[in-house]
């Protein structure tokens, strides 16, 4: 495999809800490639959660491929282990479980990856520290503040060492100064750790960190802002 | 973290549900196990009492289903005695008296032949052992004695006539202990059934294959004829098999099976009730589990986890209320000698079973739905 291979690509990428004819994303044809920090801007409902869920295999396109390292998705046979090894979600609602503390919540996606005991543990630790939250390690979710379980979710999108963050309006829910922490945290494991960083968002100026702005309307690319791999 | 952790914690979260819900499981197993129990320790007992007697084959009338009403002549006795590979036979006739009096039901007469090779291993207490010339005379089982407070020497009444009590025997079975016996020829008279006994009990020589000499013994004693060359009504049975056919051992089993299948029923339903609340209240965290990449059979592993975690933990409580239940009532006045108190641990172990197949009816369902979630409908709801 090239390392011009892009990480991820899309052609003729569509999606159609058959219940009310919703075109929801039309011939979406991108180029992604590793290491890249994309932001996915566009109104309400112009089909940004439906790129990212079919990027993330949590969807089937009506057509067109996605493609992962050159490999088309729909002939991939274990997608459930695609996107437990390959990709870290963060969604706007964190979906913590409530009775786990934040060390457990981090290693609720290694069961997937067959690690040991005794390293899920390890790994948790390292990466509560990574996200700052090391003397959080034994709270429950209700015991964190929204920004402080966002990073949680975040760690926890890292559990299995995936190349890839798929991120939709993981600061949706969060005040700025909330923002500007998980923002912060997003550019530096990009810039330290070569993370590919798909994230979607409304607002411009959380856009205006990422090195590339793909802009939709109805379904539609009707801007990409270019950006410069690496 | 274990994933069972991760089980735990989910039952957890809900705990008064949980509770109850096992608490319904322990009902279930609770009075699948007293009554399985129960009915396996009065077929224990029966075969206890035969075993204990060296009995190896009960011949009884051919075609009655209730071994109470069978009839034989007691002639026959000679007939079977003659049989190759046969070692012992004794007739016995048994009838079941009310000491109304000491408000005692359902005990349990034996006429034995004062000669019968059962009364050689009949350990007495106090007193003697039968004559042939006693006359009005029986023997007590320990029990029994102490239930109406009587001991060698005394008189007691029984249907109506008085009898001496010539001795106190204690085997080690309880139900032996809560009867009586009495010499056949009076037992028969009492009960004006001259010339009958209910059943023949047979000793085969010992044999290295004795399951296959009494298999043999049962078929020649089965093709016995009389002089004009008919065959005898006889039914003649290995003693195991023979406490295994007893109609009321096999009433007593039918009821618990009912009782517990209905049991189970409601466990199960309860079960289902539950986990199919815990999934559809955990729709969003189920999706996104399977959004970071959990497979369908973990989510399903998950699942079928936490409902056989609360079977395991309600079949351990009804286990262990259902042991100590019995032994209360094992100790009770008026079923004394009729309930052994210990339970058999295949019976808990059938209990435990039942509890997983609650497990997985209850869960089943719920697990497969809970796999079917898709995750982007979970983000979607939000
Ligand atoms: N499961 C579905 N069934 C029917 N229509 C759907 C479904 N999912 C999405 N849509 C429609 O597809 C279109 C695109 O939806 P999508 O969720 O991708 O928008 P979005 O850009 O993420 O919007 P928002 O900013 O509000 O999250 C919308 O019109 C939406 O109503
Ligand atoms: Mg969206």
């Amino acid at each position: 495999m090239s390392d011009r291979q892009p990480l991820f690509r899309t052609i003729n990428l569509t999606k159609l809800y058959s219940d009310g004819n919703v075109t929801a994303l039309v011939d979406a044809n991108l180029e992604i490639p590793q290491g890249q920090f994309v932001a996915i801007m566009g109104p309400s409902g112009s089909g940004k959660s439906t790129l990212l869920n079919l990027l993330g295999a949590l969807d089937r396109p009506s057509s067109g491929e996605v493609f992962f390292q050159g490999h088309s998705l729909s002939k991939m046979r274990d997608l459930d282990q695609f996107r437990a090894c390959q990709l870290g979600f963060v969604f706007q609602s964190f979906y913590l479980l409530p009775t786990l503390t934040a060390a457990e919540n981090v290693q609720v996606p290694m069961f997937e990856a067959g690690l040991r005991a005794a390293e899920r543990v390890r790994r948790a630790t390292e990466l509560l520290e990574l996200v700052g939250l090391s003397h959080r390690a034994g709270h429950l979710p209700r015991q964190l503040s929204v920004g402080e379980r966002q990073r949680v979710a975040i760690a926890r999108a890292l559990a299995n060492r995936p190349p890839v963050l798929l991120a939709d309006e993981p600061t949706g829910n969060l005040d700025s100064q909330n923002t500007a922490q998980v923002l912060a945290l997003f550019e530096e494991l990009h810039r330290r750790q070569q993370l590919t960083i798909i994230l979607v968002t409304h607002s411009s100026e959380v856009a205006e960190r990422a090195e590339r702005i793909i802009r939709l309307r109805d379904g539609r690319v009707i801007a990409d802002g270019g950006g410069q791999p690496g | 973290m274990h994933f069972g952790t991760l089980i735990v914690k989910n039952l957890l979260r809900r705990p008064v549900r949980s509770l109850l819900t096992a608490t319904g499981v322990a009902l279930a197993v609770g009075a699948v196990i007293a009554l399985l129990g129960m009915a396996r320790g009065f077929e224990d007992s029966l075969l206890q009492v035969l075993q204990g007697h060296g009995v190896d084959i009960v011949v009884t009338r051919a075609g009655k289903t209730d071994r109470m009403t069978s009839v034989l002549d007691q002639r026959w006795e000679r007939l079977i005695a003659n049989i190759d590979g046969v070692e012992r036979v004794a007739g016995a006739l048994m009838d079941v008296v009310d000491f109304r009096d000491a408000n005692l039901i359902g005990v349990f007469i034996q006429g034995w032949p004062t000669d019968s090779f059962l009364l050689a291993q009949l350990p007495l207490r106090s007193g003697r052992p039968l004559r042939p010339d006693d006359r009005q005379c029986v023997l007590l089982g320990s029990k029994l004695a102490e239930i109406l407070q009587k001991t060698t020497g005394d008189m007691v009444e029984i249907e109506m006539q008085p009898f001496r009590v010539v001795g106190v025997y204690e085997s080690y079975n309880l139900y032996e202990n809560r009867s009586a016996i009495m010499p056949l020829e009076e037992f028969q008279r009492l009960m004006d059934r001259q010339g009958q006994v209910m059943a023949f009990h047979v000793m085969v020589h010992q044999a290295h294959h004795k399951s296959s000499l009494v298999e043999a013994v049962c078929r020649r004693i089965e093709s016995l004829t009389d002089e004009h060359g008919r065959r005898l009504p006889l039914e003649a049975r290995p003693a195991y098999d023979y406490v295994k056919s007893t109609l009321q051992i096999r009433q007593v089993q039918a009821m618990a099976w009912v009782t517990s299948v209905i049991a189970m029923v409601i466990g199960a339903v309860g079960m289902l009730n539950t986990m199919i609340m815990s999934v559809f209240e955990r729709t969003h965290e189920i999706g996104i589990l399977r959004a970071i990449g959990w497979r369908k059979g973990r989510i399903v592993r998950m699942i079928l986890g936490e409902s056989l975690l609360l079977c395991l933990v309600g079949a351990t409580l009804g286990a262990i209320v259902a042991v100590a239940g019995v032994y209360w009532l094992s100790t009770l006045p008026a079923v004394a000698g009729l309930i052994q108190g210990q339970i058999s641990p295949v019976v808990i172990g059938q209990g435990y079973a039942i509890a997983v197949l609650v497990g997985l009816a209850g869960g089943l369902y719920p697990a497969w739905r809970g796999a079917r979630l898709s995750p982007t409908e979970a983000i979607r709801h939000e």
